[in-house]
């Protein structure tokens, strides 16, 4: 008589593969096994190229730092600029003034702005509705399609006026802008995202009247910059769900970097588990911050945002789109108030030292970490992307989901899981340079 | 009429072309409507097998996985083009030309073993299979790209630059960067189309571009900048940003004879 394990073995193991991911940044895959119930590998895989920042940084000069970094990402090539910009500021004992604080923020909200608009609408959306993309979805929902392009339209203006292009900005320096923008490119500007909004409250409308998914739910961790007095994407310190609050400088201890046996990526944890960083986790624990129509829409959808379903990202998203179009009329009528002063950068004279620094990319957490020598050339770079961090969770969440649907056909699973990783948004250009794959 | 097959494809990259073309909120529906789309996995799940009639390849040949996606959609294509500085010169990883791929993968990766294929360097296109055009920049100009695909679609042979960007510079009345300012300005040695884009932005030309190939003086250039008291290794840094694989930026670079 046949081993009971070897008639069943062959009927019970199944392995589910998303070869490519579509609709996400960059180049992953999702690999399944499961043998009878149990759930033997689940794991997003990233197989992108190695491109080598860290070191192409190194021995390099101080000012060609942010627009090498710019490099890492075509999505959000801002936060990238911006981070290296004020670690490096960091490192030398450089201050900027308020107007290049506040032109930074706007940097950064115009990556949450088109990122978000970019995810919601063109790479989740068409999940949701049945359509392969926003192209073939603009037949039956061109109103949604117009307004989606309209408000992604104008957070590329914010890029296109303040850093003068709407991927690899040219004008980000430590120190501050090359230049600065006039008056009434803002002034066009301002308008430009005031008529823009009803994307924003589109994106609101749509996201809350989906049913998300429940699938993958499952209790998170979570990470996200204190960013002071108002929502925003810069800070000094990062706030824990646990309660924590660290200051950027001890990063290492929040991403923690593993080697775990089921997944090729080596993985963050924070007191040795998974966390999830992004627009759910910002929500979550800056929502006290929030003001004006997003707070109101925050307070509506309370009970929709579910901590523990990725899902809820989706939401969180459309609800920051909203607040960061707000927040980027006030910040620049704030700036026109002022009167803006033509200033040239802050003289950066070159000198050793170490700084770290952390925003939040539309994706979450993102920090940089620069040693410079004494004529301001690099000789240590390290960067610590938010897919990366999110890695070992979006792994957690696969585990779950598949876990729940194991009783679908392969087809569906592997929409349902596709559709899951795409909730977190992962950007894989990004991740790339710093996963290091286990030894197989 | 029946519109032409197009694909969207990607090596190892950032995705910045794509990212550029998906900014061009005004006219995406318009332009993407010129074609068939059989692939664009950064916006769609659509895969259509079959021909392609205009295949676009961004990023850099740089697995063993990209050369062989890159030899299969030269096979099914019949127009390729080399789409962004990566495609075209191997992007701002080719700046590590060069370097042994051990000492690369120690430094990033903490280990010896040749991690995702590496292939060992980071290519451009037509150093590994036959480009028919070539649109450059990192990333590349929105309105370049929507040129060019008309150009195609009407089966018109497109024009682009061959001239470099100190050509857009005097155009626009920006006083030279170089002469004037003493900065080390990479406009004569790359390729225009950008508008001098930089040079208007009040800083100078790094040439993501790319150089303006076979007519690019790089040699003149460094000399231009070693008398304006910029040391040879700031110089060749600048220049192997974008154009390491450029012949005479390799030669000076010492990478070949």
């Amino acid at each position: 008589m046949w081993p009971s394990c070897w008639v069943w073995r062959g009927d019970l193991m199944r392995e589910i593969s998303v070869e490519h991911l579509a609709r996400v940044e960059g180049h992953g895959s999702i690999e399944v096994v499961l043998e009878g119930d149990e759930v033997k590998r689940a794991f997003l895989r990233i197989y992108e190229g190695p491109r080598f920042f860290e070191r192409i940084l190194i021995g390099r000069r101080y000012y060609e730092v942010p627009d090498i970094t710019a490099r890492i990402c075509s999505i959000c090539p801002d936060p990238h600029q911006v981070v290296s910009s004020r670690a490096i500021e960091k490192a030398m004992g450089v201050r900027v003034d308020r107007q290049v604080e506040v032109l930074r923020e706007l940097q950064l909200i115009s990556d949450v702005i088109h990122s978000h608009a970019l995810h919601l609408f063109f790479l989740a959306l068409p999940d949701f509705l049945g359509y392969e993309d926003a192209v073939s979805m603009a037949g039956k929902y061109p109103e949604t399609v117009k307004l989606a392009l309209k408000v992604k339209r104008a957070g590329n203006a914010i890029k296109e006026t303040i850093t003068g292009r709407t991927v690899h900005g040219v004008v980000t320096k430590p120190g501050g802008y090359t230049r600065v923008p006039r008056s009434e490119e803002l002034e066009r500007l301002a308008r430009q995202l005031e008529e823009s909004i009803d994307g924003a409250r589109e994106a609101v409308r749509v996201f809350s009247s989906l049913e998300m998914p429940s699938f993958a739910r499952r209790s998170n961790l979570y990470m996200a910059v204190d960013p002071g007095e108002a929502y925003g994407y810069s800070g000094d310190y990062v706030l824990v769900s646990d309660g924590g609050r660290y200051p950027v400088e001890r990063y290492m201890e929040l991403t923690n970097e593993t080697t775990v046996g089921h997944s090729s990526a080596k993985h963050s944890s924070y007191k040795g588990r998974s966390f999830m960083t992004g627009a759910l986790a910002r929500l979550l624990l800056n929502r006290s911050r929030l003001y004006g129509e997003a707070r109101e829409a925050y307070g509506k959808l309370e009970g929709k945002i579910d901590d523990a379903n990725p899902f809820s990202n989706n939401l969180a998203q459309a609800i920051e789109l909203l607040y960061s179009v707000e927040r980027a009329v006030d910040l620049i009528n704030s700036l026109l108030d002022e009167g803006l002063k033509d200033e040239l950068m802050v003289e950066v004279s070159p000198r050793a030292g170490k700084g770290i620094a952390a925003v939040e990319a539309p994706r979450g957490l993102l920090y940089h970490h620069y040693r410079l020598d004494d004529d301001g050339r690099v000789i240590f770079a390290n960067i610590v992307t938010p897919t990366a961090q999110n890695a070992a969770n979006i792994d957690d969440h696969i585990r779950t989901a598949v876990g729940n649907l194991r009783g679908l056909g392969d087809e569906e699973l592997r929409f349902k899981l596709e559709m899951l990783v795409r909730a977190y948004d992962p950007c894989i250009s990004c991740s790339v340079h710093l996963v290091r794959l286990r030894r197989e | 009429m029946e519109k032409p097959r197009a694909g969207f494809y990607s090596l190892t990259g950032c995705q910045g072309e794509y990212l550029t073309i998906l900014g061009m909120e005004d006219q995406l529906l318009d332009l993407l409507g010129l074609v068939e789309i059989v692939e664009f996995k950064l916006a769609s799940s659509v895969e259509l097998p079959g021909k392609v009639d205009i295949a676009f390849v961004e990023g850099s040949v740089t697995t063993k996985k990209d050369l062989e996606y890159l030899e299969e959609i030269r096979r099914k294509s019949k127009i390729l083009v080399a789409i962004g500085d990566c495609a075209v010169w191997g992007g701002i990883q080719a700046s590590t030309s060069g370097t042994d791929w051990r000492d690369l993968m120690r430094s990033v990766y903490g280990t010896d073993e040749n991690l995702y294929g590496f292939l060992g360097e980071h290519k451009g296109l037509s150093e590994v299979v036959q480009v028919d055009y070539e649109l450059q920049g990192c990333p590349i100009e929105g309105r370049e790209f929507a040129e060019l695909l008309i150009d195609l679609v009407r089966e018109v042979r497109p024009v682009l630059p061959d001239y470099p960007v100190c050509v857009e510079c005097k155009v626009r009345e920006i006083p030279c960067l170089i002469v004037e300012r003493g900065l080390p300005c990479l406009g004569p040695v790359t390729v225009a189309g950008c508008d001098a884009r930089c040079p208007s932005y009040n800083t100078a030309c790094i040439g993501c571009r790319g150089p303006l190939r076979d007519e690019a003086n790089v040699s003149g250039e460094l000399e231009v900048l070693l008398k304006k008291g910029y040391d040879r290794k700031t110089v060749l840094d600048l220049m192997s940003m974008f154009g390491a694989r450029y012949k005479d930026v390799a030669k000076l670079l010492g990478l070949e004879g």
